[in-house]
C-alpha cells in the first residue's frame, strides 16, 4: 500500500469518529427540545453513512492488493474479509428485527430512561470506536506501541459502556423485565447489544494479548482488521438503537 | 472405551450429557442462593431456567467435545495450525470432525436421511391414529407433540439434506479444493447433531402442542418440552446460517480460471440463491424463537397482550423467515433437476441464463410474501392485497422454470435410468404443489383453505416434489462419484414405482378432505364429515412411503456390500467431477482445471467443457 | 410443427377432462351464505386455470417421453437449442398478466366478502379453549349454540381470553382468527336453513380437536322463538343445578380432562371430589368444598392439586351461575 493511502485512511477515521462525536451532542439537544423524527432518523442515517463510507475505504483499499495467487496471506484474507461481512449481514437482520419489534410494541413511545447516563453511555462507545480504529491503523503502520494502548482503551471503553448499561441503568431503570411492553423490548435490546459488546471485548482481548507477544505484522494482522470491523459495526447498531431507545417518541 | 472416546461423536454426546447437567445445577445453584425455588416436580426435576442454560451450555459441551473448535482455540492463543489434517482411514472419518467438504457433505446427508427416518416414523405413528375417527392409541397430546416434531424435525432434516448436496458439489463443480473456509464448514455441521438431540428431547420434556410454527401464547403456555423445540431450531438455524455463509464465499472466492458467472453449473446458482436466504432470513426464525423463550424464562411480554404485547407480531417475525425457507428447500432440488435433466436428454438446458435468473428472482421476491400465511390472522386487513399480489408474483419465475424443463425435453433423446425418474417424478410432484399455491394466495379462496389438510397437501406436494424427489436422484446420481459403487438400478425402479404413485395418492387425498373441510393439526375427527375411507387410504399410502424408503436403504446397504464397481463417468457427463475417476480423491483435482466452454453443450459432442492443466 | 400441433390438441383435451374430473368429484361442502358464492366462483375459476397449466406441462412432458425416448441401439445426441429469447419472454409475460388478473379478481372477491349490511345482526363471540360462547347483545342472551336467523347478514365481534383460535365454518367458507388481546370480526351471511358446525381452525392446545358448537340457521319466526324461549330461560334461571352442570361440563370440555367414573386424565377426577381432602403440591392438605372448588374454577394456577401440572387447566370466563352448576354438579359426583 503507498504510504499517502495509509495516512488517508488513518486521517479520515480520525475525522469521522470526531464528527460522530460531535454530532452526538446536538442529537441529544434535539430530541430533548424537539423531538422531530425524520430528522433524528436523519441523523443516524448520517452517523451510520460515514461509518460504512469508512468501512468501504478500508475493504477497497485491500482488494486492490490482493492478487491472483490464491495460497497467499492476502488472498486468504480477502475471503475471511468477505466470510465476515456477510456475518456482519446476517447479524443486521438480528438487530433489525428487534427494531421492528421495539416499533411495532412501543409506536412514538419510549421508555423512561437516564437521559444524562444514556447520553454517556453513547459517547464512550463512539469515542470507543475512535480508538479503535488508531489501534488498527497503527499496526497498518507497524506502531505496536501504539497498537497496544489503543486497544487497551478501546477495552477499557467498552467495559465502562457494559457498566453503564447493565451494571447502572438496568439497576435504576424504572421498570424489569417483565414490566410491560417497554420492559420487555428495553431489555432484550439492550441485552442483545451488550452481549455482542462483551463478545467484541473478548474478541478485543485476544488481539491484545497476542499483540503483547508480538503476533502480528503490518503484512499479517488480519485478526486485528476483524476485530475493529467488528466493534465498529457494534457501534453502528448501538447508533441506531440510542435514539430508537431514548430519543424518538415521548415517555411512556 | 478409550478407543470408544477417541470419536468425535461419541465424545460430544458424553459432553452434552455432562454439560447439561453442569449448566442445570449451576442455575440451581444460584436461584438457591437468590432464594428462589431451586426444584420443581412439575418440570422434571430441574427448574424450567436451569433446563434451558443446561441444554444451551450442553450444545457448547458438545461442540467442544468433538474438537472442531481446537484450531480456532489455538488460534486465539496465538499458534499456528496446520493447513490441512489427514482423516482417518475407513468409515471412522466419518463420526469425527473432517475438514474435507466431501467429509461434511457425507455427514450431512447421511444425518439427512436419519433426521428423515425418525420424522418419518413419527408420520406413520400419527397416521396410524387418524387412520379411523376416534382415539385410539395416542393421547391428544402425544398426537400433538408427535405431529408437530414431525413437522420440524422433516424441516430439519431438509436443511441438513440441502447442505450435504451443496457441500458435496458446490466445490467439486467449480473446480474448487475445499470450501472457503473448511473448519467454519465442520463447525456447521457438527452444530447439527446436538440441535437434533435437543429436539428430540423435548419427546421426553413434557412434549409441546403447537405445531412447527409455535405460535405465541400458546406456545408461552405449553409445556417444557416447548423451550426444547425452540433451543433446538435456534441451534439449528446457526448451522444454516453458518454454512450458507461459507458456500456464499465459496462461490465468490474460490471458482477456477475461467469459470465466469454463466458458466457455472446451473445447480451452482440455485445454491447461491438458497444460501442468500438461509444467510439473512434465518436470523429472524432465531430472534422470534428466543423473544418467546424470554417471555417464559423472564416473563417478558411481547406477546402477551395482558402486558402489551402483540401475539401478531410473533407471526410477522416468524414467517419472515419461514416463508423465505420454503425456497431454501425447494431452490437445490429445482437446481437439481435442472442439472440432471440435460444429461439424460442429451441437449442443453433450455434457456440457461433465464433459468439462473429464475432462482434469484424466486429467492428475492420470496422475501416480500411472507405474510400470505396470515390472511386470516387478523393483522391489518388492507395489507391483504399487496401480499396477494406479491406472492402470485413467484409463479412467473417458477413458470420459468417448468418451461424450460419441457422444452429441455422437446426433441431430446430420452433416457429413463433410476436418477432421470426421480427427476421427472420431482417436475409432475411439484408442479402439483406449485399449482395448489395460487388458491392459497388468492385471499377469497384462503379464507376457506387456510388450516385444512388443502394446505397439508400443498406442502408435502411442494416439499417432497421440491427437495426429497430430487435428493433421492441427486443421490442415485452422485453415489458412484462418492463411493465407487452404483445403486442397483433394479431396486431403484422398485424404490421409484412404489413411492411415486403412493405420494401422489397421499397428497391428493389430504387436499381432497382439505377442500371438504378436514382441519390440520386434530387428532380425531368427526366421524359425520365422511372422512373415514379416506384417511385409511392415506395411511395406507404413508406406509407404501415409508416400505420404498426401506428399499432404498436396502440398496444402499446391498451396494456398499457387493455393488457394482463403476469408476469412469457413468452417465457421460460434462460437469468436472466426472472427468477424474472416482472415488474423488482427497484435495479434489490434482491438476487445476480451467473452463473453456458452455456447460451443458450435450448436443456438440466435441465441444469441451472444463479442460484440466498440464 | 406436426409435434405441436398434436400436443396443443391434446393440452386441450386434458384440461377439459381435468376440469369435468374435478367438477365430478364435488371437491366443495355446500355452500350456506353469499360469502361463500363469491368464494367458489373464485375457485371454479382457479379449477380451469389449474386444469389448464397442468396439462400444459404434464401432457408435453408425457408426449417427450413416449415419441422422443432414445430408441435401443441409438447412440445419438439431442438437436442443438440452447434456447429461444422469444418463446422465453412469452412464457414470463403471459404468466405475468395471468397472475395479475388473478390477484385483481381475488381483490374483488375479497372485497365481495366483507360487504357491510348496517342492519347486521351482533353477535359476539367469545372463543377459549376448548369451546364457544356467544352473546347477543340485542337482547341479552347468551348461548352454547350459534343460532343464526336466514339470510340477514350477522356480524361476529370475536375475543379470546386465552390463546388463538380460529372461527370456521366450512359452509360459509370464511374463516377468522381470534386473537387474545384485540377483537377481530367476522361477517356472514347465511342462506341455507339446516345445522352445521364451527370448529376451531387454529391449533390452540391438548383438545384444539373437539372445539366445535353447533351452528343453526334457522327461519326469522324460529329464530325470534328461539330468543324469547333464551330470555324466559335466563330469568327462570335460579339456583344451581346439577343437570345443567352436567350439559356444561360436557360443553366446555371439561370432559377432556376430567372423568366423572374416577378413571386417569389429564386433570384430577371429579368423582367424589366434593368435599373430599385434596393435597396441593405446596404439601398443604384442602377440602374441596364450595368455595375452594370455584376459586379452582375461577383461577386455575391459584392452587394446583399435587401431581398436576399449573398451567394445564385453562382458565374459563366463566359466569358465576355457570361455576354454581358446575359445582353442583360436581356435588352430585359422590
Ligand atoms: C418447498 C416448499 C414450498 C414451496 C416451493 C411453496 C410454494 C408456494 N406456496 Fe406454499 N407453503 C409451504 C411450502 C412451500 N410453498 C409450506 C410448508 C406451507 C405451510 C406452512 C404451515 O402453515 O405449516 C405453505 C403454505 C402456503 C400458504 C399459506 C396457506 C395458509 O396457511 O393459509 C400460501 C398462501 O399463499 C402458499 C403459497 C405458495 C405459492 C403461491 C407458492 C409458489 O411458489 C408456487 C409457484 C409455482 C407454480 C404456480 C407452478 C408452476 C408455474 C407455472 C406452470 C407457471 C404458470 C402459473 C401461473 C400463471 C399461476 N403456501
Ligand atoms: C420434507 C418434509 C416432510 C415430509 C417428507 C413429510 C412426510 C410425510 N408427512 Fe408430513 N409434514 C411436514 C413435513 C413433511 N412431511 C410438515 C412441515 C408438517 C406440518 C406440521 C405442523 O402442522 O406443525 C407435516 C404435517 C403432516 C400431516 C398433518 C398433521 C396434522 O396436521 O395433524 C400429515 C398427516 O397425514 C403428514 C403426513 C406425512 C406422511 C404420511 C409422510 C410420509 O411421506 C412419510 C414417509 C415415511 C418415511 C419417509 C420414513 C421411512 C423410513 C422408515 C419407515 C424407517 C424407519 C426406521 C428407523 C427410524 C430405523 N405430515
Ligand atoms: C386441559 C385439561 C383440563 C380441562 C379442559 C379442565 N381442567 Fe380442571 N384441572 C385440570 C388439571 C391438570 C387440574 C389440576 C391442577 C390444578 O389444580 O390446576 C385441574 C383442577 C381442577 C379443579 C380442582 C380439582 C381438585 O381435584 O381439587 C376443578 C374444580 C376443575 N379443575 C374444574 C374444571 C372445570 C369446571 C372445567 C371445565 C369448565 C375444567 N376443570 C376443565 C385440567 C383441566
Ligand atoms: Cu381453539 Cu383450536
Ligand atoms: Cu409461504
Amino acid at each position: 500500500m503507498e504510504h499517502k493511502d495509509k495516512q488517508h485512511a488513518f486521517q479520515l477515521g480520525v475525522s469521522i469518529f470526531i464528527v460522530l462525536a460531535f454530532l452526538t451532542a446536538p442529537e441529544f439537544l434535539l430530541a430533548v427540545n424537539f423531538p422531530s423524527v425524520p430528522l433524528l432518523v436523519l441523523i443516524a442515517l448520517a452517523k451510520a453513512a460515514l461509518i460504512g463510507y469508512y468501512y468501504m475505504h478500508i475493504y477497497r483499499l485491500k482488494q486492490a492488493e490482493e492478487g491472483e495467487d490464491r495460497a497467499s496471506y492476502a488472498y486468504k484474507t480477502g475471503t475471511a474479509r468477505l466470510g465476515l461481512w456477510l456475518f456482519l449481514l446476517s447479524d443486521s437482520f438480528v438487530f433489525g428485527g428487534l427494531l421492528v419489534t421495539r416499533f411495532s410494541l412501543l409506536a412514538m413511545n419510549r421508555p423512561e430512561l437516564n437521559q444524562a447516563l444514556g447520553l454517556a453511555v453513547t459517547s464512550v462507545l463512539l469515542i470507543s470506536s475512535f480508538f479503535m480504529n488508531r489501534a488498527e491503523t497503527a499496526m497498518q503502520h507497524g506502531d505496536r506501541k501504539n497498537f497496544l494502548s489503543g486497544t487497551l482503551v478501546t477495552i477499557v471503553l467498552g467495559v465502562a459502556f457494559l457498566l453503564g448499561v447493565v451494571g447502572v441503568e438496568w439497576r435504576t431503570a424504572p421498570f424489569g423485565p417483565g414490566d410491560g411492553a417497554q420492559g420487555a423490548v428495553f431489555y432484550m435490546m439492550t441485552g442483545m447489544h451488550a452481549f455482542h459488546v462483551l463478545t467484541g471485548v473478548l474478541f478485543l482481548l485476544v488481539i491484545f494479548r497476542n499483540g503483547l507477544r508480538n503476533r502480528y505484522t503490518v503484512e499479517k494482522h488480519w485478526a486485528v482488521e476483524a476485530a475493529a470491523v467488528y466493534w465498529h459495526f457494534v457501534d453502528v447498531v448501538w447508533v441506531f438503537f440510542y435514539p430508537a431507545l431514548y430519543l424518538i417518541g415521548s415517555v411512556l | 472405551m478409550k478407543k470408544i472416546l477417541s470419536i468425535g461423536l461419541v465424545r460430544g454426546l458424553v459432553f452434552q450429557m455432562i454439560g447439561t447437567l453442569i449448566g442445570a445445577l449451576l442455575v440451581t445453584a444460584v436461584r438457591a442462593a437468590m432464594g428462589l425455588s431451586a426444584f420443581s416436580a412439575r418440570t422434571f426435576g430441574f427448574t424450567e431456567p436451569a433446563w434451558v442454560f443446561g441444554g444451551f451450555v450442553g450444545v457448547l459441551a458438545f461442540v467442544y467435545g468433538t474438537r472442531v473448535l481446537d484450531d480456532w482455540i489455538a488460534w486465539a492463543r496465538g499458534e499456528d495450525t496446520p493447513e490441512h489434517r489427514e482423516d482417518e482411514p475407513g468409515w471412522r472419518k466419518y463420526f469425527s470432525p473432517s475438514l474435507d467438504h466431501k467429509v461434511i457433505g457425507i455427514q450431512y446427508t447421511v444425518t439427512s436421511l436419519l433426521l428423515l427416518s425418525v420424522g418419518g416414523l413419527f408420520a406413520l405413528i400419527f397416521r396410524t391414529e387418524l387412520a379411523a375417527s376416534g382415539l385410539q392409541f395416542l393421547s391428544l397430546k402425544m398426537y400433538n407433540t408427535l405431529m408437530s416434531l414431525h413437522g420440524i424435525i422433516m424441516i430439519v432434516s431438509i436443511l441438513l439434506g440441502i447442505a450435504g448436496v451443496m457441500n458435496y458439489l458446490v466445490p467439486l463443480m467449480i473446480g474448487a479444493p475445499d470450501m472457503a473456509f473448511p473448519r467454519l464448514n465442520a463447525f456447521s455441521f457438527w452444530v447439527a447433531p446436538p440441535a437434533a438431540v435437543l429436539l428430540l428431547s423435548s419427546l421426553a420434556l413434557g412434549g409441546f402442542d403447537t405445531g412447527w410454527t409455535g405460535y405465541p401464547p400458546l406456545s408461552a403456555r405449553a409445556p417444557l418440552g416447548m423451550q426444547m423445540f425452540f433451543l433446538g431450531v435456534w441451534v439449528a438455524g446457526w448451522s444454516s446460517i453458518l454454512g450458507a455463509l461459507n458456500l456464499i464465499a465459496t462461490v465468490l472466492r474460490m471458482r477456477a480460471k475461467g469459470m465466469t458467472a454463466f458458466r457455472m453449473p446451473i445447480f451452482v446458482w440455485a445454491a447461491v440463491a438458497t444460501s442468500l436466504i438461509a444467510l439473512t432470513a434465518t436470523q429472524l426464525i432465531g430472534l422470534s424463537f428466543q423473544l418467546v423463550m424470554f417471555q417464559r424464562l423472564f416473563g417478558m411480554g411481547f406477546f402477551d397482550p395482558a402486558k402489551g404485547g402483540n401475539p401478531i407480531l410473533f407471526q410477522h417475525l416468524f414467517w419472515f423467515y419461514s416463508h423465505p425457507a420454503v425456497y431454501v428447500f425447494v431452490l437445490p432440488g429445482l437446481g437439481l433437476i435442472s442439472e440432471l435433466l440435460p444429461v439424460f436428454v442429451r441437449k442443453p438446458l433450455f434457456g440457461y441464463r433465464w433459468v439462473a435468473m429464475s432462482s434469484l428472482g424466486i429467492a428475492l421476491v420470496g422475501f416480500l410474501v411472507w405474510a400470505h400465511h396470515m390472511f386470516t390472522s387478523g393483522m391489518n386487513e388492507y395489507l391483504r392485497v399487496p401480499f396477494m399480489y406479491s406472492t402470485l408474483l413467484v409463479a412467473v419465475p417458477t413458470g420459468v422454470k417448468f418451461f424450460s424443463w419441457v422444452a429441455t425435453l422437446w426433441e431430446g433423446k430420452i433416457e429413463l435410468p433410476t436418477p432421470m425418474l426421480f427427476t421427472l417424478g420431482a417436475i409432475v410432484a411439484f408442479l402439483m404443489g406449485g399449482l395448489s399455491g395460487p388458491p392459497n394466495a388468492i385471499v377469497a379462496t384462503d379464507l376457506h383453505l387456510h388450516d385444512t389438510y388443502f394446505i397439508v397437501g400443498h406442502f408435502h406436494d411442494t416439499m417432497f416434489g421440491g427437495y426429497i424427489f430430487p435428493f433421492f436422484a441427486a443421490i442415485y446420481y452422485w453415489f458412484p462419484k462418492a463411493t465407487g459403487r452404483r445403486l442397483n438400478e433394479k431396486l431403484g425402479k422398485w424404490h421409484f414405482w412404489l413411492m411415486t404413485p403412493s405420494f401422489l395418492v397421499l397428497t391428493m387425498g389430504m387436499m381432497r378432505i382439505g377442500l371438504l373441510g378436514m382441519r390440520r393439526r386434530i387428532a380425531d375427527y368427526d366421524p359425520a364429515l365422511g372422512f373415514d375411507l379416506t384417511h385409511t387410504v392415506l395411511t395406507v399410502a404413508a406406509f407404501l412411503i415409508a416400505i420404498s424408503v426401506l428399499i432404498f436403504f436396502y440398496n444402499i446397504y446391498i451396494t456398499l456390500r457387493k455393488g457394482e464397481v463403476v469408476t469412469g463417468n457413468v452417465w457421460n457427463s460434462r460437469s468436472p467431477e466426472w472427468q477424474v475417476p472416482s472415488p474423488m480423491p482427497a484435495h479434489n483435482y490434482d491438476r487445476p482445471i480451467e473452463v473453456v466452454g458452455e456447460p451443458y453443450d450435450y448436443s456438440l459432442p466435441d465441444a469441451p467443457y472444463v479442460r484440466f492443466a498440464e | 410443427m406436426r409435434h405441436v400441433v398434436i400436443v396443443a390438441l391434446f393440452v386441450l383435451t386434458m384440461t377439459f377432462l381435468v376440469y369435468t374430473g374435478l367438477n365430478a368429484l364435488n371437491p366443495l361442502p355446500t355452500q350456506a351464505a353469499t360469502q361463500a358464492v363469491v368464494v367458489d366462483r373464485m375457485f371454479h375459476l382457479e379449477f380451469i386455470a389449474i386444469a389448464f397449466l397442468f396439462s400444459l406441462i404434464t401432457v408435453p412432458l408425457v408426449y417427450s417421453l413416449i415419441v422422443f425416448r432414445r430408441r435401443p441401439g441409438d447412440t445419438g445426441v439431442g438437436r442443438h437449442i440452447e434456447g429461444n429469447i422469444k418463446l422465453e419472454l412469452l412464457w414470463t409475460i403471459i404468466p405475468l398478466i395471468t397472475v395479475i388478473a388473478f390477484s385483481y379478481m381475488g381483490a374483488q372477491a375479497l372485497g365481495d366478502t366483507l360487504r357491510v349490511d348496517p342492519q347486521a345482526l351482533q353477535v359476539k363471540v367469545t372463543g377459549f379453549q376448548w369451546a364457544w360462547r356467544f352473546e347477543y347483545p340485542d337482547y341479552g342472551i347468551t348461548s352454547n349454540a350459534l343460532y343464526l336467523p336466514v339470510n340477514r347478514q350477522v356480524l361476529l365481534r370475536l375475543e379470546s381470553p386465552d390463546v388463538i383460535h380460529s372461527f370456521w365454518v366450512p359452509e360459509f367458507r370464511v374463516k377468522q382468527d381470534v386473537v387474545p388481546g384485540r377483537e377481530t370480526q367476522l361477517r356472514i351471511t347465511p342462506t341455507t336453513i339446516g345445522e352445521y358446525t364451527v370448529r376451531c381452525a387454529e391449533l390452540c392446545g391438548v383438545s384444539h380437536a373437539y372445539m366445535r358448537s353447533p351452528v343453526v340457521v334457522v327461519s326469522q319466526e324460529d329464530f325470534d322463538a328461539w330468543v324469547a324461549e333464551k330470555q324466559e330461560e335466563s330469568t327462570e334461571a335460579t339456583g344451581p343445578d346439577a343437570g345443567r352442570g352436567q350439559k356444561l361440563y360436557e360443553t366446555l370440555g371439561c370432559k377432556a380432562c376430567h372423568s366423572v367414573d374416577g378413571s386417569e386424565g389429564v386433570g384430577p377426577t371429579w368423582k367424589g371430589l366434593f368435599g373430599s381432602e385434596v393435597e396441593l403440591d405446596d404439601g398443604s392438605v384442602v377440602v374441596a368444598d364450595e368455595a375452594f372448588l370455584a376459586e379452582s374454577i375461577r383461577e386455575p394456577g391459584a392452587a394446583i392439586v399435587a401431581g398436576f401440572a399449573e398451567g394445564t387447566m385453562p382458565s374459563y370466563a366463566l359466569e358465576e351461575s355457570q361455576i354454581a352448576d358446575l359445582i353442583a354438579f360436581i356435588e352430585s359426583l359422590k
